[in-house]
């Protein structure tokens, strides 16, 4: 019994990680329909913006969170002006968007594999090799205080988008883009502000994971199919979805990666990515993906 | 106007003109001719190595050139025709490779005679992998075939049989040094041509009509009465077929095998970005998107060395041709009216 109780601890904590990771991706999904093959390298930007504050500076990565999520949501808004919005009334516009994010990608990837190597980091702070023991139970620090962060981001996210007036705007757009517009709302205002939310989320999570994972450049690929089969469960552009999918998956991948072995662990998420896309593409609570 | 001036004066006068409106653009043949005078430098160039030139680099070079002509216009058939963008489609050099590579480890049968049935397999599997993904369309195709990549590299980095993520090495031809190049410089020549004949023959032809209803409006084509499910799985089958072919002699020609050579996305990468740069859709487009970004890269890494600047100059080329130029160079050329002839196939 405490096995499983340890093993889906590990999972739901985990779980919490990917789900704030997935929320950017959803958001950015939902506004404008672009899927953002890019998110995982930005994810690896915003952890080696911690990695360095907290080497140079000694800045816990926790605490630099904010200076990682401002920095990103700017470099998010630049890139949605330069990349991205000139695509808007393309009738390709789907195509368009996921190349020019995988060029993107790789692009990042290359950049930041020449300013930094592809040697593996992590950020050490105290807390990332210590543990709460609670009885049999044994709960690590760092994935833990991650986990919180991440719930109380999403959180935030939330609470935004329910009762701020950009937040109606951007929920507005999720549901019907020609509409909002019809109804006032400058969809391209609206469209910038998501994309570099989207991005700086992905600066938070890459913050949050810099003292869970070991990363490096091209660990993103990897990241991209994991999280592309957190968002297709859920639904793609529904953010309740993706947490509830990146729960589910974490959880039924560490009960894999225990009975298997951990190399499977991560083919879960491949395998559910193919078979929920060929069964059930708008997932649990998305809408039809054309 | 003079009334003498009979019904079939004028008629010859037309035809004279028409005459002479076609023969100041082409004259008949020289197209083929041109084509076939590149090919044959192309195929003397063995000979200088024969003769005791260094050139090797050079003949490394061309074929590694064929090689990606021949995948990346096999990409084409599917991505460009129909336009089902597939960022996983070197699973099907892997299994290629890995098929006559495992035949000549086991039983040392050159895979210039398994290619062939190498090419078969992986249309096999582009068949079933094809009935299966392409079900889904736009961007849950394009998801599910990076995702069937990273499953497909698991799988074989944890396949014992095949080595694992250490991979096999394969026995060397009996040549010297100087001339074991030149069987594969033929070979792949030989499959780039074959593929390019292919990709001509599809786009001439009905089956060719049909991808290119299929992309621009699937639903219109269905209603319209095409099959497009047949049509499609017959794309994806028969694009896997000559990357697997490919895959069979680079296999070979590496004397290694490892799925981090195979199945890395960078040669998807590579694949989408010569269709991109060279003109999605056109016969001609990947072969001068292939050599553009050959060039390109070998450009790079002499002044900068094989470091990640290869990767982000990459990107940025893939960003720049599909913010400015998402026709690629022969669409882009084809639509101000400048394309040169030897350049139009299609």
């Amino acid at each position: 019994m405490t096995e499983f109780l340890q093993i889906l601890i590990f999972g739901l904590v985990l779980g919490g990680v990917y789900a704030l990771m997935a929320s950017g991706l959803t958001l950015v999904f939902g506004v404008m329909k672009i899927i953002n093959l890019a998110h995982p390298i930005f994810i690896i930007a915003g952890a080696y913006i911690s990695y360095w504050l907290f080497k140079l500076f000694g800045l816990d990565p926790i605490l630099s969170l904010p200076i990682g999520m401002i920095g990103m949501f700017c470099v998010g808004v630049v890139i949605y002006k330069l990349v991205f919005q000139r695509e808007a009334g393309n009738p390709k516009f789907i195509e368009m968007t996921v190349l020019l994010s995988f060029a993107l990608a790789l692009s990042l990837d290359g950049l930041l594999g020449f300013m930094f190597s592809n040697t593996h980091r992590i950020t050490s702070p105290s807390y990332a090799t210590e543990a709460f023991i609670v009885g049999d139970l044994f709960v690590p620090k760092g994935q833990f205080y991650a986990g919180i962060m991440s719930i109380l981001l999403i959180l935030a996210l939330w609470l935004f988008l329910r009762y701020s007036r950009i937040g109606y705007a951007i929920r507005a757009t999720t549901q019907n883009r020609d509409a909002a517009q019809l109804l006032g709302v400058n969809v391209t205002f609206v469209s910038t502000i998501t994309f570099g939310i989207g991005i700086a989320l992905a600066g938070a999570s890459g913050a949050l994971i810099s003292f869970i994972f070991s990363f490096f450049p091209a660990k993103h690929w990897e990241w991209i199919a994991i999280l592309m089969s957190l968002i297709v469960l859920g639904g793609m552009g529904s953010l309740l979805g993706a947490v509830l999918g990146s729960l589910l998956l974490a959880v039924i991948a560490a009960f894999v990666g225990d009975v298997f072995g951990p190399t499977w662990s991560t083919m879960t998420f491949f395998f559910s990515l193919f078979v929920i896309l060929l069964i059930r593409p708008q997932g649990l609570f998305g809408e039809k993906l054309e | 106007m003079s009334e003498e001036r009979k019904v079939k004066d004028i008629l010859a006068e037309r035809k004279d003109y028409e005459r002479n409106l076609i023969s100041s653009h082409t004259k008949k043949g020289s197209k083929k001719f041109q084509i076939l005078m590149i090919l044959g430098v192309l195929a003397t160039f063995p000979l200088f190595q024969i003769a005791g030139f260094q050139f090797n680099y050079v003949l490394h070079i061309t074929l590694y050139t064929f090689m990606y002509i021949a995948m990346a216009s096999s990409w084409n058939i599917l991505g460009g025709y129909t336009g089902y963008v597939s960022l996983g489609h070197n699973l099907f050099f892997c299994i290629g490779g890995y098929f006559s590579g495992m035949i000549l480890a086991s039983y040392g049968v050159s895979s210039f005679i398994t290619a062939p049935a190498a090419g078969v397999v992986a249309m096999v599997a582009g068949f079933i992998v094809g009935f299966v993904t392409l079900r889904v369309r736009g961007p849950a195709f394009i998801i599910s075939s990076i995702a069937l990549l990273m499953m497909v590299k698991i799988l074989f980095d944890n396949w014992d049989y095949v080595g694992g993520s250490n991979g096999i090495s394969l026995p060397q031809m009996d040549l010297p040094a100087q001339f074991i190049k030149i069987p594969f410089y033929y070979a792949m020549m030989f499959i780039a041509i074959i593929t390019l004949i292919a990709s001509y023959a599809i786009r001439h032809s009905k089956i060719g009509l049909g991808l290119r209803a299929i992309s621009q409006d699937e639903v219109k084509a269905e209603c319209a009465g095409i099959n497009t499910r047949f049509l499609k799985i017959l794309a994806f089958a028969i694009s896997a077929f000559f990357v697997g072919l490919a895959g069979a002699i680079w296999a070979e020609y590496l004397t290694y095998m490892r799925p981090n050579i195979f199945l890395i996305i960078l040669i998807a990468a590579n694949m989408v970005l010569m269709c991109i740069l060279g003109g999605k859709g056109t016969v001609a487009g990947p072969v001068v998107g292939a050599i553009l970004l050959i060039a390109f890269n070998e450009f790079f890494v002499s002044q900068f060395g094989a470091s990640e600047i290869n990767l982000l100059g990459t990107g940025i080329i893939m960003l720049l041709a599909l913010i400015f130029f998402p026709n690629g160079l022969v669409g882009t050329l084809r639509k101000m009216g400048r394309l040169p002839q030897i350049l139009d196939w299609d």
